[in-house]
């Protein structure tokens, strides 16, 4: 499964992304050139070093504060993959658990599932993220809990169609006739049967929770205001799109190519191990 | 006929689901750390005045009773009244629903135009040396969400070219009819050319910004349909009959591989809807979105409460709607 | 055939949208109309019933208030021609002119005036001036054109407040015959405009009122265009799709001074930006307040974030204010604060931990100060945890005692009265203040009674360096107001910020 994943030129490609940016996260406090947080109020909003009145010593130039715009963007970093590694395993578990649950179990615990998923798809995924957000209160834990409370669903919906398929496969059915307890059927027969298309939402689901995190930061309802995240920068540096547009244009490729690097090595992936799901975002 | 009953039959599987979401949406706002009745006062107010007004909105009862306090009035229309604007929220609700329509349909546009042209781009660079580059481009596309869109568009044809306007839905000084609350279709119906251009003008990078981020899907679903579509015999059969290529592609492929499509585009709309928030803020816009922000900012639970719901009735029923068309439409699914 | 012809019509009809769309949006300046990008709507057009200070100026196009402030902030008359506070304070007479008509054609008249002010609260409408009028107890009318407001305790500052937040005159029999929401959808006033289109949180148009009993504005039609994102307001000055506006980035303001045809300005106002502080936990110790206190490189936070336009402060009061010290200095002494934590056993390497707040956005820059602020702290000993909430949260916080030690707050005070600074922003007893210590508190609830005016005034001063030499309270900064405006739109600059569409006009 992984060497044929690694013939993929996407999964190259991706990976070797979302490791640079996980190696930038990991290696802030060495590769940036400054402390984040320290301000300067004297050096406010420089433009980056090339433009007219840029400063060598500030690549991408400062923000309002005159803190070091590509230091913190480094340092973004660790918010930013923190939130897609943890939120995005934390929305399988649970949605990958109730899915084996209700595919396997079938019956009313089906209905159940079922019916909660549709309660949760019927609210936009940003509107449920605020609202939630607005309840639990700002903080990077909350953030997480409030993706993996949002994006559980789009495991449970998916994984349970195709546990249902797998489980009336021959070799489930012999499982059961042999013998094995249920714990064994799903543990050593279903769940390896659907290990591809959970690595491939998982990986997904990983670009989604960047973009999320951006966009609670973004609206103030992200993560705590002495933790550094791009969304963040965002929100701050659209105030100055004039004098120094790289406080904004900075996160912004930051954030594509971090989603960019999660969906091409989610679609190479996908192709590879020949996973079928539908096709849909928000 | 048939597709009045199938929606009717939809649309009654919604209204419990409605009930639930309704009563989550309460409870989890009642847990909120925020007192209602003490934010609905000026500062100046006394304990006693809180107590009150506490009493007077009902917070004294027990949460269940509360709930049925609410879903009461509900039932008869009546979502209370803002606590920081102290005016009715159905009216509130009432006045910016248009506007976010009016801004999803355009954006629906926008992403079907754009997605329906790129599936058959994408179609047409089958086996094609260029088609891995054509998908690695769509898949970048999806790596923008509609709110980088926004600021992109913002920055590029707003600060930088200055060719477009972002904020708000008209220029200033035109006084907007208010017929329907649709403002493109208001300027028509008041043979405004003036006011519809502006309109248009204003629509433009908001529509693109949240259209362009739900096309990328379109494209890919139209192509692998159209990829499956030509499997079937009647295309080969087609072609020995001699019909040019352009004719199969537009007289027979399109007409079988549009359904999936079709269905995709309702859910995406459902999405998008919601994803229209970020970009009202963005851009200013008036609507459904920037009212729930500001909301949430005010801690302002009546509003949030039915801003919240709406958000949900309105993809409910479109949900409904377009399951409703594609049992219509696809006769071998009816008979289930 | 056809298929041609379609196919050229869509061509057509393609091009003339492109067209169309490129072609210039700018609306000419007209000679007689201008149009105001403004931070905020009004919250409801029931000037009553929320005191919100960013939307007096609209309120103030629309409707008229008993007292005005001139440019200089005088109380002097407006509807009302004389007044005269009775030497106890308990009871104020007026007398109104006679020459004033609602928008509807209904005359003004001392029952409107008690309407408002004391009869639609008793009747239980919901409005904010319940507040400020709580010490009301009657308002007598023995003639159409004269009043008489009854206290039930000393109101020295009720002139004052006939000028200030929600006391707009409203129309009583035009309000008890369409109810509130038929006020709301159609207000009608007294003022020199009158409301023709408004769409919420979007645009308020209004057409100047032909019979107004004062100064004839000289603009036919003023558009507020409500634009709340600030970049988004620098955007559409820039493009001149508004004509004056105002909040803008103080940075901003420099570089479009640049710009040809645009005038920026930095405008002292009323407004005082102060830290807020609690008298328990974290800041028991003066040593610790006063070491905070003297942290704080004012003019640095003035620099960056004002462009070196607001000016430092020392006490809560603005300059040119009754309340405002001259003479009295409290020094950045960074060295003196480090002194003053080792007294009590702190240094930069064993802070000391406190918790802070600050809103984001409720004013310009107010985030960036609180995290400038926390930095300038870092360096003394003091460790600052940053929160942000949202203003209408203070007060909330503050009634459960829950306010962090410091909570970085703007007070708005268009009057300049000292009461209203100091008595409002220490006063034990009210929603302002987590300074909860009676000792000093009595002494704030005291100067409400005293009905002297020199008395007073000079109470309020000494009380003023009091709390700065307790480390009650830590003034910043005086805001500014920022604004800019096309070169040819001229307007009258108040000492309190009000920019009203009907001082404005078109020079050249």
């Amino acid at each position: 499964m992984i060497r044929r994943s690694l013939r993929s030129g996407r999964v190259i490609a991706g990976g070797l992304i979302v490791l640079a940016v996980l190696a930038c996260a990991l290696a802030a406090p060495w590769l940036a050139p400054h402390d984040p947080d320290e301000q300067n109020l004297l050096t406010t909003l420089l433009p980056a070093s090339w433009q007219a009145g840029g400063d060598p010593a500030y690549w991408l130039g400062t923000d309002s504060l005159g803190r070091d715009v590509l230091s913190r963007l480094l340092f973004g970093a660790r918010v930013a993959m923190s939130v897609a590694l943890i939120a995005a395993f934390g929305a399988m578990i649970v949605g990958a658990a109730l899915a084996y649950l209700a595919g396997y179990v079938g019956g009313w615990l089906d209905w159940l599932v079922g019916r909660a998923v549709d309660v949760w798809m019927s609210f936009p995924p940003v509107i449920l993220s605020l609202i939630l957000m607005t309840g639990l209160g700002t903080g990077l834990r909350n953030v997480i809990l409030a993706i993996v409370l949002v994006d559980w669903t789009r495991f449970c919906r998916v994984l349970r169609s195709e546990v249902i398929v797998v489980a009336r496969r021959d070799y489930v059915a012999a499982a059961r006739l042999v013998g094995f307890s249920h714990w064994r059927t799903v543990s050593r027969e279903i769940v390896p049967a659907t290990i591809p298309l959970v690595v491939t939402l998982l990986t997904l689901e990983m670009g989604i929770a960047v973009v999320v995190e951006a966009i609670l930061s973004f609206v103030g309802l992200g993560v705590r205001s002495d933790q550094i995240a791009w969304g963040q920068m965002i929100a701050d540096g659209r105030d100055a799109i004039y004098q120094a547009p790289w406080n904004l244009l900075a996160p912004v490729l930051a954030i594509f190519f971090t989603v960019a690097g999660f969906n091409l090595l989610g679609d190479g992936l996908r192709r590879s191990l020949d996973v079928r799901m539908t096709e849909g975002r928000e | 006929m048939q597709l009045l009953a199938t929606l009717g039959r939809r649309l009654l599987v919604v209204l419990p689901i409605l009930f639930v979401v309704s009563a989550l949406l309460f409870t989890a706002l009642r847990v909120l750390p925020v007192d209602p009745a003490a934010m609905s006062m000026p500062p100046t107010a006394t304990r006693d005045e809180i107590e009150a007004a506490r009493r007077a909105m009902g917070l004294d009862q027990p949460l269940p009773q509360q709930y049925a306090i609410w879903l009461g009035h509900v039932v008869h229309g009546d979502f209370g009244r803002s606590i920081h604007l102290r005016r009715d929220v159905v009216e509130l609700v009432r006045q910016t629903l248009p506007a976010t329509i009016e801004l999803a349909l355009c954006a629906m546009l926008v992403a079907a135009v754009l997605g329906l042209a790129g599936g058959l781009l994408l179609f047409a660079l089958r086996d094609n040396p260029a088609e891995p580059v054509a998908e690695t481009g769509t898949t970048l596309m999806m790596s923008v969400p509609e709110f980088l869109w926004a600021l992109l568009f913002i920055f590029v044809f707003g600060v930088a070219l200055q060719a477009m306007p972002f904020t708000g839905r008209l220029d200033p000084g035109m006084i907007r009819p208010d017929i329907t609350g649709f403002l493109l279709l208001d300027a028509l119906l008041a043979g405004r050319l003036d006011i519809l251009r502006s309109a248009a003008a204003h629509m433009v990078l908001p529509a693109f910004a949240l259209g362009i981020a739900f096309a990328p899907p379109i494209m890919r679903v139209l192509r692998s349909s159209l990829l499956d579509v030509y499997h079937e015999d009647y295309i080969h059969q087609a072609r020995l009959r001699g019909l040019s290529e352009t004719r199969i592609l537009l007289r027979h492929a399109l007409k079988n591989a549009i359904l999936p499509t079709l269905t995709l585009m309702g859910v995406q709309f459902g999405f998008l809807f919601g994803g229209s928030l970020l970009v009202e803020v963005i851009y200013s816009y008036p609507g459904l979105g920037n009212l729930m922000v500001d909301a949430v900012r005010n801690a302002d639970l009546p509003i949030i409460q039915a801003v919240g719901l709406t958000y949900c009735v309105v993809v409910l029923v479109i949900n409904s709607v377009v399951d409703g068309l594609y049992l219509t439409l696809n006769p071998r699914l009816r008979a289930r | 055939m056809a298929g041609i012809s379609r196919r050229m019509l869509l061509q057509a009809t393609a091009g003339a949208g492109l067209g169309s769309l490129a072609a210039p949006r700018i609306a000419h300046a007209a000679g007689d109309s201008a149009t105001i990008g403004w931070p905020s709507d009004v919250p409801a057009w029931d000037p009553n019933q929320r005191f919100v200070p960013d939307a007096q100026s609209l309120y103030k196009m629309v409707f008229d208030q008993p007292l005005n402030q001139d440019p200089k902030l005088t109380l002097v008359g407006a509807l009302v021609k004389k007044w005269e506070m009775a030497p106890d304070a308990r009871s104020l007479n007026l007398e109104f002119r006679d020459d004033v008509m609602f928008s509807n054609g209904d005359k003004f008249t001392s029952s409107d005036f008690s309407w408002t002010f004391f009869d639609r609260i008793k009747a239980g409408h919901k409005v904010d001036i319940a507040q400020s009028m709580r010490k009301v107890i009657g308002i007598d009318t023995p003639t159409p054109t004269t009043a008489v407001m009854r206290f039930d305790s000393p109101a020295p500052t009720t002139p004052v407040w006939l000028a200030f937040l929600g006391s707009f005159v409203v129309p009583r029999a035009y309000m008890e015959k369409v109810g509130l929401e038929g006020f709301n959808a159609k207000p009608v006033g007294t003022g020199p405009y009158t409301l023709a289109e408004y769409q919420m949180n979007a645009r308020i148009v209004l057409e100047r009122n032909e019979t107004y009993w004062g100064p004839k504005p000289a603009l036919k039609r003023i558009t507020v265009e409500v634009i709340k994102d600030p970049s988004a307001r620098v955007a559409a000055i820039q493009s001149g799709q508004v004509d004056i506006t105002i909040n803008v980035p103080v940075r901003e303001v420099l570089r479009l001074k640049q710009a040809p045809g645009l005038v920026g300005e930095l405008n002292p106002i009323t407004r005082v930006i102060l830290l807020q502080v609690r008298n328990d936990e974290g800041f028991a110790d003066p040593n610790v307040r006063l070491a905070a206190h003297h942290a704080i490189d004012k003019k640095a936070l003035s620099q960056a974030f004002y462009g070196g336009a607001a000016v430092p402060l020392t006490v809560p009061a603005t300059p040119g204010s009754p309340g405002y010290l001259d003479d009295y200095t409290f020094a950045y002494d960074p060295e003196l604060a480090k002194q003053l934590l080792a007294k009590s056993g702190f240094s930069p390497e064993k802070p000391k931990k406190i918790r802070m707040a600050s809103t984001n956005g409720q004013f310009p820059n107010d985030f960036d100060m609180a995290r400038a602020i926390v930095a300038m702290w870092k360096k003394v000993g003091i460790e600052a945890e940053l929160e942000v909430i949202e203003y209408a949260k203070y007060f909330e916080l503050n009634r459960g005692n829950k306010l962090p030690e410091a909570t970085l707050y703007s007070f708005d005070n268009a009057t300049g009265d000292p009461e209203i600074y100091a008595g409002y922003l220490l006063n034990p007893k009210l929603p302002f203040s987590p300074w909860k210590d009676m000792v000093f508190g009595q002494k704030i609830i005291d100067m409400f009674n005293v009905a002297d005016e020199k008395e007073r005034i000079a109470g309020w001063r000494k009380l003023n360096q009091e709390a700065a030499e307790l480390g009650a309270t830590m003034p910043l900064l005086q805001s500014v107001q920022t604004l800019v405006r096309k070169q040819n739109l001229e307007y009258q600059r108040f000492g309190n910020g009000w920019v009203l569409g009907q001082t404005m006009r078109w020079s050249g």
